[in-house]
């Protein structure tokens, strides 16, 4: 009961911190020059070894960004449509200029995302799970509205008790099945929504609060 | 036991305190199911008859789905080789949201020159 009462207010010092935190301000003058109705989401780059990591990231884009009230465009249908123009990879989708991008599909902004790392270091005996991507928006005439890079880190819970063994155990199962989606949501829901980059309700987000 | 009642209780107001504001669509999985349509594309039936129930029940309630979902629901149909069917879907998303209605004119036409003499509905 005492580790339950101490978790619960815990939580309750990080939830008031998260709450009350002045965030130092990001300039969203060019966002805002925009700004815009509709995002246009271009398959993921990757950097990382894990082939699967693109796809993967590309179905936890469109949730939070509509969620804020933008119109955002059908991240697989757009995928299909850019294979049937022959462009397989996002690498070769990078190398088309943002402004055609934004002209062929008729979106306010195009957001492209880098993945630069989606792996698991085991150490001894433990696991560290690391999601890192860069986030990169432009608008319709090409040029960057609003950009960051989130990293976040993840080590599975080491109980008390475990003994060698079981943490060693706990360790080996991260590395055979290391979880990324929760952390490739967690740095969405970070860029977008919480930090200073928080994007501003788009249109469809209804009355203000 | 009441300092630990007193504490959930406290979790929860603050919860509700920083909450954020309701959803502004039912997504019906759609996330977890392009997730999985990724890891196995055999799913991809499974995902067109899911949207589909929840299309018709989100009708039924005169809401409409979430941005770009009856496209995606089109696209699916598209890979099944059915055109008629994405047509149909590229239309209804055309005509919920105005965002989308310059690539959904594209698609339709590509789909129409694709099917000379059979118009899709």
């Amino acid at each position: 009961m005492r580790t339950w009462t101490a978790f619960a207010c815990l939580s309750l010092l990080a939830g008031l911190g998260g709450c009350v935190t002045p965030p130092p301000p990001y300039d969203f003058t060019d966002f805002n020059r925009v700004p815009p109705r509709s995002i246009l989401i271009i398959p993921v780059a990757n950097r990382s070894l894990d082939v699967d990591a693109s796809n993967y990231v590309l179905s936890t884009l469109t949730v939070p960004l509509a969620e804020l009230g933008y119109y955002v465009f059908p991240v697989n249908t757009v995928k299909i449509v850019l294979e049937q123009e022959g462009l397989y990879e996002p690498e070769q989708v990078r190398k088309l200029e943002p402004a055609r991008l934004a002209s062929m599909f008729g979106a306010d902004a195009v957001l492209f995302i880098t993945i630069n790392r989606w792996d698991a270091q085991y150490v001894v005996i433990s696991t560290t799970v690391t999601v890192e991507m860069d986030y990169l928006m432009t608008g319709r005439d090409g040029g960057v509205i609003w950009k960051t890079t989130k990293r976040m880190q993840y080590s599975p819970q080491q109980q008390q008790n475990q003994g060698l063994i079981g943490m060693l155990v706990n360790a080996a199962m991260a590395r055979a099945a290391p979880n990324y989606m929760p952390l490739a949501r967690q740095a969405n829901n970070q860029v977008f929504v919480i930090d200073t980059t928080r994007l501003p309700p788009g249109p469809y987000a209804g009355p203000k609060p | 036991m009441s300092r630990s009642v007193l504490a959930i209780l406290g979790l929860a107001l603050l919860l509700a305190g920083c909450a954020s504001k309701p959803w502004l669509y039912d997504w019906g999985g759609y996330d977890a199911n392009l997730y999985g349509y990724y890891k196995n594309p055999n799913s991809a039936e499974g995902f067109r008859v899911s949207m589909e129930q929840q299309f018709k029940e989100l009708e039924s309630r005169n809401k409409k789905p979430a941005p770009g979902l009856y496209a995606e629901l089109g696209t699916l149909y598209l890979e099944s080789g059915d055109r008629t069917t994405a047509a149909t879907y590229y239309r209804k998303e055309h005509d919920a949201w105005p965002e989308s209605r310059y690539l959904m004119d594209v698609m339709i036409k590509n789909l129409e020159k694709m099917t000379p003499g059979k118009k899709p509905q």
